[in-house]
């Protein structure tokens, strides 16, 4: 049998271990009422790319340049209505998505280190870093299915109604993925670390605010000098640094969101690349700690 | 119904040990301020193939973490270890290996047949031969009821016989069960030993590990006794009941008395047979040297199997009636217990 078929086997079981927790199935669930909510619930009429009308739940919409007659030039474009509604739609769904998934994934790790279980698995011809990866590539693939199906659910979904396709929407979900997978590095790291699916929890949503907050210190480089000690602003300048460059780009990964879903210009990609360094740096820190446990 | 014969791999040179550990030990250090544990000292221990081998001891002698150290499960501090041939830890030789730990738990979400398909693929089996595996496994185990029950459901009887499956599945040459009846029922630990027979009869070596003594004297070829993480005892199970250098047996004679038996027998028969009598063996009674009750003398013959043979045929001529012919034994129990509560030297 091909190794490919046990990281396969993994895989596999990781997501029905996720699928059975149920936590995954929940986000789902809200996902599948926003899509059905759009599906059924808003209905437009749009003539040369501008909304003339507009319903809710079959209530006629009042805003100004709505309501039958596009006035002229006053129309509120089929792309700013669809941009909208994924901006509110990301706004909310991602954050609620990324902690569902954090949620149910915290105690993937530390439950495969359980005595008895662990003992099983490396019992068999697998060896502990595969194990690891499969077991984080299968929370990983579960979660971004999820994420998938929300974009593109929303994403075809508006575009069937007016007839707007927006590429940037869907690139926002490939980037949540890439973002989720970092955090996933760090979650797998604390589980394999501490052992604790409740530290484990409490880390991710430390790194996601931690993170969030040493970017406003960093992009603004006179906030040093309130500090009137020299150790004392080397030493916090020193700990906002590491831990600017060492957690994921939650702050810019936002605004790369943002801007990709309006369809404007986004400055830089090194974000991504630095957020998926970080994850690669926290996941074989991880694999490398797991290689030397005893069990 | 047998399994289907096993493909093997192109002939390798054959390997004469199971297992190997050579001066292992190992400490584990649980943190700053806290006294590390050795929990294997200098340990030296070979187990040939094709045998059943039992491993005893009390709770801390090392038995489990001997097994973790030899499957990688746990680094060893010194020393070395090697399972089939191979080095321990090695992951390829794994899948010539099953393993029942203790305690073991299966992923809550799956099915007995899904635990059976996701550990057999992990061993490497590849479909058809993993599906005709698991079929034959579960009927042999008799888990075919349950196979799409959730195992979060099972009774701790079934998970070991589905743990037995597990174990097997992969028709292994090294199996390693670690209390692989604990809370069975009798008939539950009958049929155990009857798969574990079976799995002799193919060739595997089986290395036990259980404190159920019983079971492990009928089971086994030979023993070690672990404590404090060494090496304190270890043979065939016949070799350490005898109780001495010498084998000792007690005759149950009928008729005659005690001085027709000094007659037959010489004066040595009257010297007093046999261990104390029990507490309430109001019915033993002692004439003369020879142990008597209801009219049924025991004597002890010692030496070699001609020696007793040589007293039988004396006894018969003599006209004399043997009712019975017992070895005297200890029990393992009684020996496992002499070695570690009263600290008897190897």
């Amino acid at each position: 049998m091909n190794p490919g078929a046990k990281v396969a086997a993994i895989v596999l079981d990781t997501g029905r271990e996720l699928a059975y927790r149920k936590t995954l199935l929940f986000y789902f669930g809200i996902v599948t009422l926003t899509h059905l909510f759009l599906l059924l619930a808003l209905q437009t009429d749009v003539a040369n790319g501008v909304i003339t009308s507009i319903r809710l739940f079959g209530l006629e919409g009042s805003v100004h340049g709505f309501g039958g007659r596009a006035a002229e030039g006053m129309g509120l474009e089929a792309n700013q209505l669809v941009r909208g509604i994924q901006i509110a739609v990301t706004w909310t769904l991602y954050p609620i998505g990324v902690m569902l998934a954090v949620f149910a994934t915290a105690s993937l790790v530390p439950h495969m280190l359980e005595k008895g279980t662990i003992d099983l698995l490396l019992s068999k011809p697998v060896s502990r870093p595969v194990l690891f990866v499969s077991r984080y590539l299968g929370a990983l693939l579960v979660a971004g299915a999820n994420l998938f199906y929300f974009v593109g659910g929303v994403g075809v979904i508006l575009a069937i109604k007016t007839g707007v396709w927006n590429g940037g929407f869907f690139l926002s979900g490939l980037l949540m993925t890439v973002y989720f997978g970092a955090l996933l590095a760090f979650l797998v790291l604390i589980g394999v670390l501490l052992r604790s699916t409740t530290i484990g929890i409490m880390s991710a949503a430390a790194v996601y605010f931690v993170s969030l907050i040493v970017a406003f210190p960093h992009a603004n480089a006179d906030w040093p000098a309130l500090l009137t000690s020299k150790p004392a602003r080397w030493g916090t300048q020193a700990v906002v640094e590491v831990l600017y460059h060492a957690l994921p780009r939650t702050l810019e990964l936002g605004n790369m969101v943002t801007a990709l879903v309006m369809q404007r210009p986004v400055a830089s990609w090194m974000p991504v690349a630095w957020t998926i360094v970080s994850g690669a740096g926290a996941l074989l820190l991880a694999i490398a700690w797991f290689r030397r446990c005893d069990f | 119904m047998p399994l289907p014969p096993r493909r093997t791999a192109p002939s390798e040179p054959p390997v004469a040990m199971a297992l190997v550990a050579e001066g292992l030990s190992k400490t584990y250090r649980s943190g700053v301020g806290r006294r590390p544990v050795q929990a294997l000292d200098r340990l030296d221990l070979k187990v040939p193939r094709g045998v059943v081998f039992g491993l005893l001891g009390p709770n801390g002698a090392g038995k489990t973490t001997l097994v973790k150290v030899a499957l990688g499960i746990a680094r060893a501090t010194a020393g070395r270890a090697e399972l089939l041939g191979r080095p321990a830890g090695d992951v390829p030789i794994r899948a010539r290996i099953g393993y029942l730990p203790e305690n073991h738990r299966y992923p809550a979400h799956l099915s007995g047949e899904q635990v059976l398909h996701f550990f057999g693929r992990l061993s490497g089996l590849a479909e058809p031969d993993r599906s005709r595996r698991v079929e034959h496994l579960l009927r042999r185990v008799r888990m075919d009821e349950w196979r799409t029950t959730p195992v979060r459901r099972y009774s701790k009887g079934m998970m070991q016989r589905l743990g037995m499956a597990q174990a097997i599945l992969n028709e292994p040459d090294l199996l390693i069960l670690d209390e692989p009846t604990d809370g069975v029922d009798p008939v539950g630990r009958r049929e155990i030993r009857d798969l574990l027979l079976e799995q002799k009869e193919r060739g595997a070596t089986i290395f036990l590990n259980s404190h159920l003594l019983s079971e492990v004297e009928r089971l086994c070829d030979r023993v070690a006794i672990l404590k404090g993480g060494r090496l304190v005892r270890e043979g065939h199970v016949e070799d350490l009941t005898r109780g001495g250098a010498v084998n000792v047996w007690e005759i149950d004679v009928q008729g005659g008395d005690d001085a027709r038996l000094a007659a037959v027998m010489g004066p040595a028969a009257l010297r007093p047979a046999g261990p104390p009598p029990l507490p309430g063996a109001a019915a033993v009674a002692r004439e003369g040297g020879a142990a008597v009750r209801d009219g049924v003398r025991t004597l002890e013959v010692s030496g070699e199997t001609e020696d007793l043979n040589r007293a039988i045929d004396a006894l018969r001529a003599a006209g004399l009636t043997i009712a019975a012919v017992r070895a005297r034994r200890e029990s393992l129990e009684d020996v496992f217990v002499k070695i570690v509560r009263d600290g008897e030297a190897a």
